[in-house]
């Protein structure tokens, strides 16, 4: 369980750097068989959330953000062995940020949402130029499509993406989601028939659970 | 004082699509120009506090982008968060509230002479509600 003592002592690590005070406590964690969602929302998420406000109050560098980042990267894998066990039977996902889109941290704990419940995870990361991630989807040929957006100001990268995804692959399911969409902006996804919104990691997967 | 920077910013109307893809086409080169014509200035320092050039230009070649994602496809929320957002966030790094009272006349001046009078219609209401709510944004940011 994830109490306020406990995030306050990890974030704390988090923002010192301590990358094995960091490991010790979500090693701790997994080995308690904790809900790997929770693990996901309230430790990752809620800790990088205030990394982003601490850097927007001038409170740590840039520097110090994205080691924050690429600390949690790493700790994410801590949970691959129960992210990666059971069958993968209920469809394959290829997960990409769109071109210019460099925060990959929310499209990577979205693929192990799927991974998790059975599905077969490609992420491909941040930046993914649109004639590349065309050409994956046509070689694996994936069940749905994720694409992730941090920053509403890549938002025509986005709608140029799922256009061309359109276009090759009329009959391809899409889900988008993002942190880019937290005041608002998803209507511009209305236009397109086979795009589905996705608020939060939760609805994620009673979305997943409930199809 | 939020609720009427909504107000207002819901007045401003959608350009017509042909203004925004004329900006669109611009809009690195001028994010460029403006970057130089701001770190010209003798007072920069002042404006972004010492050592904030490429924090600037960075934030200008966001701001290009981000009002081309407004012209395209317009939602006043997301207008009046971000812009807040921005405030809040350069301010606490040096930024003065002046600087963007001189970015905006900047950009205002180059799509005077770079766009079409048509386009230049069209987009000039988005910069002149920033440039007027300059005063309300350092309100709502203040700490």
């Amino acid at each position: 369980m994830i109490t306020d003592q406990l995030y306050e002592k990890y974030l704390s690590s988090l923002l010192e750097g301590e990358r094995k005070a960091c490991i010790r406590i979500v090693q701790e964690l997994v080995d308690q068989q904790i809900d790997l969602k929770h693990l996901y929302t309230d430790l990752f998420q809620k800790s990088l959330y205030t990394v982003g406000e601490l850097w927007e109050a001038n409170r740590i560098t840039v520097a110090r953000e994205h080691l924050a980042t690429a600390i949690t990267e790493g700790l994410l894998n801590l949970a691959y062995p129960q992210v990666f066990q059971g069958e993968k039977t209920s469809g394959n996902i290829v997960i990409s940020c769109t071109a210019n889109e460099y925060h990959q941290v929310g499209g990577k704990m979205v693929a192990d949402i799927f991974e998790m419940n059975g599905w077969n995870g490609y992420f491909l990361g941040a930046n993914t130029p649109v004639d590349q991630l065309l050409s994956f989807v046509d070689e694996v040929n994936p069940d749905l499509v994720g694409l992730s957006l941090s920053i509403y100001f890549n938002s025509q990268s986005l709608q140029n993406c799922i256009e061309a995804i359109n276009a090759d692959f009329p009959s391809q399911d899409i889900i988008v989601g993002g942190q880019a969409f937290r005041w608002g902006g998803k209507d511009i996804l209305k236009q397109y028939r086979s795009v589905d919104f996705i608020s939060t990691l939760e609805d994620l997967e009673k979305q997943i659970k409930d199809a | 004082m939020k609720a009427k920077l909504f107000e207002t910013a819901r007045q401003l109307k959608q350009p017509p699509v042909e203004a925004a893809r004329e900006f669109s086409a611009q809009l690195n080169k001028l994010a460029e120009a403006g970057n130089l014509i701001i770190a010209a200035r003798e007072d920069l320092d002042r404006l972004v506090g010492e050592g904030n050039l490429s924090m600037a230009e960075d934030n200008n070649r966001n701001f290009a982008r981000f009002m081309e994602s407004m012209f395209l496809n317009y939602n006043p929320e997301i207008f009046t968060e971000t812009v807040l957002w921005v405030f809040r966030a350069y301010r606490s790094h040096g930024f003065q509230t002046t600087y963007w009272a001189a970015n905006l006349d900047i950009w205002v001046e180059m799509l005077k002479k770079e766009v079409t009078p048509d386009t230049y219609t069209a987009l000039y209401p988005f910069y002149n509600w920033l440039i007027i709510n300059v005063p309300i944004f350092t309100k709502l940011t203040d700490e």
